[in-house]
């Protein structure tokens, strides 16, 4: 499992299922083998796909009550997208966060003028109304974008860096936005735009040896705390960061 | 402006200028200062910041290089297979957590008071090759070692017997993303390699190596595979067992993901493509729940089943089919069984093997062994008592803000 969602207001977790293409729900104190509260699964679902970049994790919008899932093929198998057949399109999927069953995207943002490929993670700025995309960089659109859009800005190039794969977070009191970057983390302005270097960053993989896939992240304020995972390690970190916070 | 005004911009633009250039001489982003952490334990005591680089809002990078106030880790071995050497009297167990495989005596029993027992060989390192591994395999002529890893690595490794430390495997087959179980048709010389997903059991020579391609493979919706994980061959009745976790989806289509129930599905041995199975055992009889490795008795026809999630060892007949419930089932506070997700049957020995996940440890069984009954011997990695972590590359973590907990996924 590549990520997942909470959801502080509702006290809810989200997981992905990315060899059923579904999403599950379940309540925030879920313990042992529990049935989820809720499944998203279904033709109508338009979900699609498994692999190293898509379908790996989901994102929840508790101030708005939304699910977000990238899609689409991932490049599974070190193909290119749509070099493999098929009916899909590659992008994000939103779904009410009290969607149950078979039910229908309440949007899909999709389309080659989104410049979303080979998708893997979402984050949401619900203070600003923002949805970010990690794809080739990061891609900020309007929250509620729809369809065949172009993204309001693009943080992306040399100076930037290599935006690499796995979690990301929004720290949306601050306009902050934390990536992978280089074996550690980048932090960025949420409205940053351009090529544009991080304020800060992280170098993870320097500070405590290892392989660079320090994939996951998650923020805790009030400790003032970043976390971090790491696949080969097979450890967490804990790093105490309180300029980000402040 | 007077004198007085002017000297004192003055001093301030050298100042400023002075702690521009020692700040960021280069221009560049500017690393104060990096400490590479010591060897430390499961949780690191809190360390002193060591530097900061302030927040840039003129543009540049501030590196921010504090050692983490605390990690959370297991150091001991987390094991997800084990296979005997019954020529040698030794018996392997494949360490998922620290990236090993280690060999013990046969005959090895921790005592109640000890740490732990301390492996014979280890063979770990990066010149290894081993990674996530999860099946395995000791050919019963020879003693090679074969070990499949499943997530980073795709890979089978063979080693010789005796290896021992940070060696080169003797050699390296490139298998599907995903594979998971091992199987050796010793009659036909034919390795069996079980990969979750895209389901499917891919065969090739057993000496292949490189990126050999195999000689057949099983798969395709007629197979009824889904998310294979344990494998297990019968020479005697020519037949191939293979569990399924109930994963059911095209990744190339919208919409066609499913839940099924777990199975276990049973093919002839030379089962080549799309072929559909001769029966299939499923339903909610069988307790099936995150079935891992398989082995089977040739002298009985049995199926012995790690049954992670179930926290029990079923054992079927190799001739059920349905709905039906396990002959017997070893579950329960005696048995030492905390997420098995290894076994083996040692037919010379009349013994049966099984490595738990979730406990650090290895236990052992009369082959007959039914209900909640204490193990024969245990292999112990870790102090009496002490729960695994249970992390098998843990990628993502999510901070759950109303109980101040962290989720860290498997």
């Amino acid at each position: 499992m590549h990520g997942f969602a909470f959801d502080p207001i509702h006290d809810e977790i989200v997981v992905n299922s990315p060899l059923t293409q579904a999403v599950l729900v379940f309540r925030g104190g879920a313990n042992g083998e529990e049935t989820p509260l809720r499944v998203i699964q279904g033709p109508t679902t338009q979900i699609v796909g498994m692999g190293y970049a898509a379908l790996e994790t989901v994102s929840v919008d508790p101030q708005n009550s939304e699910i977000f899932l990238p899609v689409g093929t991932g490049a599974y198998g070190g193909l290119g997208n749509n070099q493999i057949s098929g009916n899909y399109k590659e992008g994000v999927l939103v779904f009410d966060r009290m969607a149950n069953g078979n039910v229908a995207p309440k949007r899909f943002l999709s389309g080659p003028d989104t410049q979303i490929r080979g998708v893997s993670h979402v984050a949401i700025d619900p203070v600003r109304n923002l949805l970010i995309v990690k794809s080739n960089g990061l891609l900020i659109f309007d929250r509620t974008a729809n369809g065949n859009v172009k993204p309001l800005r693009i943080i992306r190039g040399p100076k930037a860096g290599n935006i690499g794969r796995g979690q990301f977070q929004i720290y949306p009191e601050k306009g902050l936005v934390i990536a992978p970057l280089g074996g550690g983390f980048g932090v960025w302005k949420v409205t940053d735009d351009g090529d544009v270097a991080p304020r800060w960053r992280i170098p993870v993989q320097q500070i405590v040896g290892g392989a660079p896939q320090n994939t996951g992240i998650a923020l805790d304020p009030v400790h003032k705390e970043l976390f971090v995972a790491n696949g080969p390690l097979n450890r967490v970190f804990t790093f105490y960061f309180p300029e980000m916070f402040d | 402006m007077k004198e007085h005004q002017r000297l004192l911009l003055a001093a301030a633009a050298v100042i400023a200028a002075a702690l521009f250039l020692l700040r960021n001489p280069g221009g560049g982003p500017q690393l104060v200062s990096v400490q590479r952490l010591s060897d430390y334990g499961d949780v690191c005591p809190p360390v002193e910041p060591i530097v900061y680089a302030s927040s840039q809002e003129g543009g540049q990078t501030g590196d921010v290089t504090r050692a983490p106030t605390r990690t959370i880790r297991d150091t001991y071995p987390i094991y997800t297979a084990v296979a005997v050497d019954t020529n040698f009297d030794e018996v392997v167990l494949m360490d998922n957590n620290n990236w090993s495989l280690r060999v013990y005596n046969r005959l090895d029993n921790t005592a109640a008071g000890a740490e732990f027992t301390p492996p014979k060989r280890v063979i770990e390192g990066p010149e290894t090759d081993i990674q996530f591994n999860n099946g395995l395999y000791i050919d019963p002529k020879n003693g090679d070692i074969y070990s499949v890893e499943t997530d980073t690595g795709d890979k089978v490794v063979v080693f010789p017997r005796d290896a021992n430390g940070n060696v080169k495997p003797a050699r390296i087959l490139a298998t599907p993303h995903r594979g998971f179980s091992l199987a050796v048709d010793e009659e036909k010389q034919e390795l069996y390699v079980g990969v979750q997903y895209p389901p499917e059991v891919a065969v090739y020579r057993k000496s292949a190596s490189g990126k050999e391609k195999p000689l057949r493979s099983l798969k395709g919706e007629s197979t009824r595979l889904s998310d294979v994980h344990g494998i297990a061959i019968d020479p005697k009745n020519k037949l191939l067992f293979v569990n399924n976790w109930g994963h059911v989806s095209d990744y190339r289509i919208a919409g066609t993901g499913r839940f099924e129930e777990p199975s276990i599905a049973v093919y002839p041995l030379g089962a080549d493509g799309d072929t559909a199975p001769l029966r299939v055992i499923q339903g909610s009889r069988t307790q099936l729940n995150w079935a891992a490795q398989m082995a089977i008795d040739t002298d009985t026809g049995d199926i012995y089943v790690a049954n992670d999630i179930g926290h029990s060892v079923l054992v079927f007949k190799g001739t059920d089919e349905g709905n039906v419930a396990p002959g017997r089932v070893i579950k329960g506070d005696r048995t030492g069984l905390l997420n098995p997700s290894g076994v083996f049957v040692d037919s010379k020995h009349k013994e049966l093997w099984v490595s738990n996940f979730g406990n650090h440890s290895s236990v052992v069984y009369p082959l007959n062994a039914n209900g909640n009954v204490r193990p024969l011997r245990t292999i112990r990695s870790a102090p009496a008592g002490k729960k695994s972590l249970k992390f098998g590359k843990v990628e993502a973590v999510v901070y759950d803000s109303k109980r101040d907990e962290l989720l860290v996924p498997n």
